[in-house]
């Protein structure tokens, strides 16, 4: 699946990243129309990149926060094996000079 | 960490102390960047050859491959010796670079000297929300396509702790 091959698909989770939005809002602020709207939300929806959820007569769909914090969780794990690696070569750089 | 109103992510916050001046560490981390990177993290093609840090504002953060191209992954947005280095952290998360930093994340790192004359680095990587699309991208395709090449492999491993 390419839930983001599609440029209008990424365009859409973008403008969610600023916040949830109703499909008219989305439909408006788009050239598409709304029924190609409602089929992109769909895609992103089943990739589980958007969740929906109910205000009103409404349905506001935002990003998924999963994904995101996903890559938090690798830089995280990341960075603590780039700094052991740092310490290491620092210190015996440090020590080479003595 | 998530609110109604936007998608923001906690920082990544490390430290760790080293036995050398703030200058040495400082040096070390930056110039010396090729001495230490792990190598398995590039984007480029062909294996890395070399990893500099150009040490000034606007400077380029690149990777040399061994087929002679160069990979950019970011920017030196600030650059205080021996005190004080903010990248922006130019790749996203499908492992292409960036060209625009607003979509980027940050990486800032900061030196500290201690009294017994080692330094504390502290290191800060935030605004994960900046990647945005891509991020979201990438967990759909650790989840969909699985295995697109060695490093989204070792981010799915990560990832699933």
């Amino acid at each position: 699946m390419d839930a983001l091959g599609d440029p209008t698909r990424r365009a859409i989770l973008e403008r969610l990243l600023n916040g949830p939005v109703a499909v008219g809002e989305l439909a408006r602020d788009f050239p598409v129309s709304r029924p190609a709207i409602s089929q992109h939300l769909k895609i992103l929806k089943n990739a589980h990149l958007v969740l929906d959820t109910p205000a009103g007569t409404r349905r506001l769909y935002q990003v998924d926060p999963a994904g995101i914090d996903t890559l938090r969780r690798y830089f995280d794990r990341f960075w603590t094996e780039a700094l052991t690696a740092f310490k290491k070569a620092a210190e015996q750089r440090g020590s080479d000079r003595e | 960490m998530t609110t109604v109103d936007s998608v923001s992510v906690t920082p990544v916050r490390k430290s760790v102390t080293v036995k050398v001046p703030a200058e040495k560490a400082f040096d070390v981390f930056t110039n010396g960047f090729d001495t230490w990177w792990p190598r398995s993290h590039h984007i480029g093609k062909s294996p890395m050859k070399r990893a500099v840090v150009e040490g000034r504002v606007g400077g380029r953060c690149y990777t040399e491959q061994v087929d002679g191209t160069d990979c950019d992954w970011g920017s030196v947005l600030d650059w205080e010796p021996p005190k004080r280095v903010l990248i922006a952290w130019q790749i996203t998360p499908d492992w292409q670079y960036e060209p625009d930093p607003a979509k980027a994340s940050e990486v800032e790192i900061t030196f500290t000297p201690q009294p017994d004359g080692s330094t504390r680095v502290d290191l800060e990587h935030r605004h994960f929300e900046r990647h945005g699309a891509g991020a979201a991208a990438m967990k759909a395709g650790v989840d969909s396509a699985g295995g697109w090449g060695s490093l989204l492999e070792l981010y799915a491993e990560a990832a699933q702790r």
